[in-house]
């Protein structure tokens, strides 16, 4: 028999252990509800994991090729449900870029003012929540305030607070009200003030900087060939934003900054979010100033634009234009368009193919979240199991848009 | 033991834990309306008991008549006699607390569903609540002051009369007018502000379905619960509720509780028989402390490893090493206490406290590693790592279901309210307050005295136990603060915190303490007369602070809130019309 080696040093005897497999998901409080990873812990640390997206998906795009254009409005408000708003605009504009007509400049700025306030709620709540799961539970509750206004500056305007289906091809359900501006500036200024309350609360936190200084990085490169865009890509100190690169509505004429993070980690992500809310602040600010307050809304053409109802009730050519839009759906001209505009999580993208029949051929949704989450696995590889919460909440998976 | 000793005991544990658990409610609901005031709405308030009106009506009216014929016999049966002083004043002021408190509180009612008579106009014509209860406490100092400056025993004996009389007026007036107004309906909800919703959800678990999994453990899967919750629950039998009391002793030696001597001075000892006010007079005193709160480690890593889950696992194995890592510090911060005090009897702390200085100032540094310490402790945000939800869905009880799910839940709250008594106990001078002795109230800065004021034993025995309960209050709702406030830690970086930062703190702390308290012995008695002086002006110093406080904490409570109505949108409007059939937020 050998003897013992006594020389061996202790550190090195020790027990065989063997990573142990936890299902994180997809019902975990941590993953919104929609998301499984498979991980491999030893100990708190994650060794392998597996992130397996899909348990949302309802066939979102296959249901658009049912029906006429017009209604796949409802399906895209159900894509990302933290703000629908800047989905319906991106619908609209990819049919309007197919039937090649630019809406009024009043409904452009119009949309930009509900878009941005759509974003400012998206990131309150992706903010917000990561705060939350973190434990700071008072964040949250402050930013889902401020979220309330906006939900009442979009229930006055469109009458639903979550699902709008405000959007149309050519043009909005309805011109803005007699208070938009109003009560825009003022949910503005109040959210402002309650942004400026929360970072103070946070920021000045060291456990809460602890928590997300360092933790997830992903180098620009890694990002970029992922597919990222929107404040997670340019928290990886890339500047890329579809609303400068490529401006589409007004956004070429307001005066806006594009904030970069530096460090590419979780409190870069976070402050990315931020720091939009306050840049798109401007340019509600001013594009409430440059919104005209007369004016049509809607595009003058009667095969894109439903005739007023009493003219539908009263005249037969109404009644006639008004049976042909609903019954046959828009005609989009035949052929295939990509349009780009700048989500809430980053760029989002329409791919419409049509057969010049009012039925979408084919609806294919880019969404940003679908390429961030699929960065999960290399963001949070070698982490600890409690750095899954805020990695996973600064990427703002958003369950219907990713799945569809 | 005679029997008579054992029914104290009985009353002295039976209302320890009662007082635990009660403010262990009160907690959650505390912790719930925080998140309502943060959300600027008010919360779950809306648990309320349905009583048939004129029941109710009754039920408000019964109590007020008997208590105003009490008062009424109590005052008057004396005859002509003129009332002993200060009583005169004493019911005077009761009789305008009980006016505007009462006046109050119709007025908010009448302010919410509009006035229906005459009286109401009149009340509402009074002012906001807000301005009413200011003007009450106005009156209040303003009659204050006029007694002081007229003191004859006529006006005393008006003062008692008239005051009675205000009292018995008030409390029957606001009862009727309760009895009135709810007499007619045909259910009443009785909601007490929201202090039944806890109570209803602790109810409701009892009923629910008691889930084990299947390849659980189960016998030490439902012990788990019981041992989490009985270590936090006993903790409080060694923590004094207020100072000692002196009786006469009887033949065998036993307490003659006909014979209520007073109650026990802080340097003094009682003559004859002694009753302290806590529940076991243990002599191994905080030692106690730490060894029962060890136990309640093992509920929480027992109940991680017989739920067959591995996420119970995970919390119950973070939950063990987190215990386990604090109650280090927590030892090790209590050692200087316990070198400054010379005991390990709490009784005896607060006496120390009472006669020198409170142990914040003897030992500051001792006071904040033992919060924090206390608060991991108490497995709440922000070291809740072993439940944190987000991580490991609900740790170490993830997998139990109604009453022993409750009994975790509410263990915690506990944990909280035995941590805030100890910490009370040890730091904040337990039941002693700034200046109220055995006697009554002395202000003296070491030899001059500025304020002498003779209270009776009941009242000093009163003031002092109250005292210590807004103490533990005060701590309990700093940590539920505390809990809306941080985020939680990472694993790694508490185990930093404890073992790398407040590990050697504490025992930089302990000594500090032996330096210092080695140079006091030798210090020249100038110097120790100095000290005592300034343990004086520390007492000085809080009765300051606490009357500030108190002070701001009014203005604050009473300056008018003004919200802006920015955005009323259409169904807002529509709902306002409709005469408010949804209470709709129309701030911005």
């Amino acid at each position: 028999m050998e003897p013992l080696d006594l020389a061996l040093d202790e550190a090195e005897v020790e027990l065989p252990t063997e990573p142990m497999l936890l299902n994180v998901g997809p019902s975990h409080p941590a993953m919104h509800g929609t998301v499984r990873c498979v991980m491999e812990l030893r100990g708190e640390s994650i060794e392998r994991v597996d992130v397996q997206v899909g348990y949302l998906h309802r066939g979102f795009e296959k249901m658009c090729e049912r029906g006429t254009w017009t209604q796949v409005f409802p399906y895209v408000d159900r894509c990302n449900y933290v703000s629908p708003m800047l989905n319906n605009v991106a619908f609209a504009l990819a049919c309007e870029k197919m039937l090649g007509i630019e809406v009024p400049e009043r409904c452009q700025w119009y949309r930009m003012i509900l878009g941005e306030l759509a974003r400012i709620s998206d990131h309150l709540t992706c903010d917000g929540a990561m705060a939350m799961e973190l434990g700071a539970f008072t964040p949250f509750l402050w930013m889902n305030k401020a979220r309330e206004m906006v939900w009442d500056v979009m229930e006055e305007e469109t009458g639903a607070r979550l699902t709008h289906s405000f959007g149309r091809v050519g043009g909005m359900a309805a011109p803005p009200t007699k208070d938009f501006k109003e009560h825009t500036l003022a949910a503005t200024r109040q959210i402002l003030k309650i942004v400026d309350e929360c970072e103070k609360l946070l920021y000045g936190n060291r456990i809460f900087l602890d928590r997300l200084e360092g933790v997830g990085y992903i180098s620009p490169e890694d990002a970029i060939s992922l597919g990222w865009t929107g404040p997670c890509l340019r928290a990886a100190g890339v500047p890329y934003d579809v609303r400068k690169a490529y401006p589409y509505l007004k956004y070429g004429e307001v005066d806006f900054d594009v904030p970069v993070g530096t460090n590419s980690d979780c409190l870069d992500r976070f402050m990315v979010r931020i720091e939009e809310i306050r840049q798109s602040a401007r340019i509600i600010e001013q594009s409430c100033e440059r919104m005209p307050d007369e004016g049509p809304v809607n595009v003058d053409d009667p095969r894109v634009i439903l005739p007023p109802k009493d003219e539908v009730y009263t005249t037969i050519e109404g009644t006639i234009q008004h049976f042909k839009i609903v019954m046959e759906g828009l005609k989009l001209p035949a052929g295939e368009v990509y349009s780009y505009t700048e989500g809430g999580n980053g760029e989002l993208g329409f791919y419409l193919v049509s057969d010049g029949s009012g039925t979408p051929y084919r609806v294919r949704i880019r969404p940003p979240c679908f390429l961030v989450t699929a960065g999960l696995e290399k963001v949070i590889t070698g982490q600890m199991m409690a750095d899954v919460v805020p990695c996973f909440g600064s990427l703002n998976m958003i369950g219907g848009e990713c799945d569809r | 033991m005679t029997l008579e000793m054992f029914l104290v005991y009985f009353i002295k544990a039976f209302a320890v834990a009662m007082f635990a658990m009660n403010v262990g409610v009160i907690l959650t609901w505390v912790e719930r309306r925080m998140r309502g005031m943060i959300q600027d709405c008010v919360g779950p308030n809306r648990a309320g008991i349905p009583v048939p009106g004129p029941i109710a009506a009754m039920g408000a009216l019964g109590p007020a008549l008997g208590a105003a014929a009490a008062i009424g016999y109590l005052a008057f049966s004396g005859a002509d006699e003129a009332p002993e002083e200060g009583w005169g004043m004493v019911a005077f002021q009761a009789a305008i607390f009980m006016l505007w408190f009462t006046t109050a509180c119709i007025a908010r009612v009448v302010g919410r569903r509009g006035p229906e008579n005459s009286f109401d106009a009149f009340i509402q014509s009074l002012g906001t609540p807000r301005s009413i209860v200011g003007l009450g406490l106005v009156l209040h100092l303003v009659t204050l002051a006029v007694g002081l400056l007229v003191d004859t025993a006529e006006v005393r004996t008006v003062l008692f009369r008239a005051g009675v009389s205000l009292l018995v007026f008030s409390i029957v007036g606001g009862a009727a007018y309760v009895a009135l107004s709810v007499g007619k309906e045909r259910f009443v909800r009785i909601r007490l502000i929201g202090l039944l919703h806890p109570a209803a959800d602790g109810l409701k678990t009892v009923f629910k379905g008691d889930f084990v999994p299947p390849n659980a453990d189960k016998f030490l899967f439902n012990l788990a619960p019981f041992i989490s919750f009985f270590p936090a629950l006993v903790l409080l039998a060694i923590v004094p509720f207020g100072p000692a009391l002196c009786f006469g002793s009887t033949e065998t030696g036993g307490i003659d509780f006909g014979a209520f001597q007073g109650v026990e001075a802080a340097g003094g000892v009682c003559e004859s028989a002694r009753l302290s006010l806590q529940v076991a007079d243990l002599n191994v005193g905080i030692l106690y402390y730490f060894a029962i709160a060890g136990t309640g480690i093992v509920g929480a890593a027992l109940a991680g490893w017989a739920s067959d889950n591995k996420y119970s696992l995970l919390g119950g194995m973070r939950a063990a090493s987190q215990m386990v890592s604090y109650e280090v510090t927590l030892g090790l911060t209590v050692i200087g206490a316990l070198m400054v005090y010379g005991t390990v009897r709490v009784d005896e702390m607060v006496r120390w406290q009472a006669e020198h200085t409170w142990g914040l100032f003897a030992q500051p540094f001792a006071f904040f590693l033992f919060f924090a310490a206390s608060v991991a402790e108490s497995k709440r945000i922000p070291f809740d790592i072993p439940e944190g939800e987000s991580e490991v869905v609900a740790g170490y009880f993830t997998e139990y279901s109604g009453m022993k799910f409750s009994m975790f839940f509410f263990s915690e709250f506990i944990a909280v309210v035995t941590g805030s008594t100890l910490m009370a106990a040890v730091f904040l001078g337990g039941w002693h307050l700034p200046f109220v002795t055995a006697d009554g109230i002395r202000v003296a800065v070491g030899e001059t005295v500025y304020f002498e004021a003779a209270l009776a034993p009941g009242a000093v025995l009163a003031i002092s136990a109250l005292g210590f309960i807004g103490k533990v209050l005060t701590l309990a709702l700093l940590q539920v603060t505390i809990r809306w406030t941080l985020p939680r830690f990472r694993y790694d970086q508490l185990m930093r915190l404890c073992w790398r930062k407040m590990l050697p703190a504490s025992l930089v702390n302990v000594m500090a303490t032996a330096i210092i308290m080695l140079a006091i012995d030798s210090a020249s008695p100038a110097t120790v007369r100095g000290l005592e002086v300034a343990g004086d002006w520390t007492m000085v110093f809080l009765a300051g602070a606490g009357m500030a406080a108190g002070v701001a904490a009014i203005v604050f409570l009473l300056l008018p809130r003004q919200k802006d109505r920015l955005v009323v949108s259409t169904a807002a409007r529509y709902a306002e019309a409709m005469g408010g059939t949804r209470t709709a937020k129309m701030e911005a």
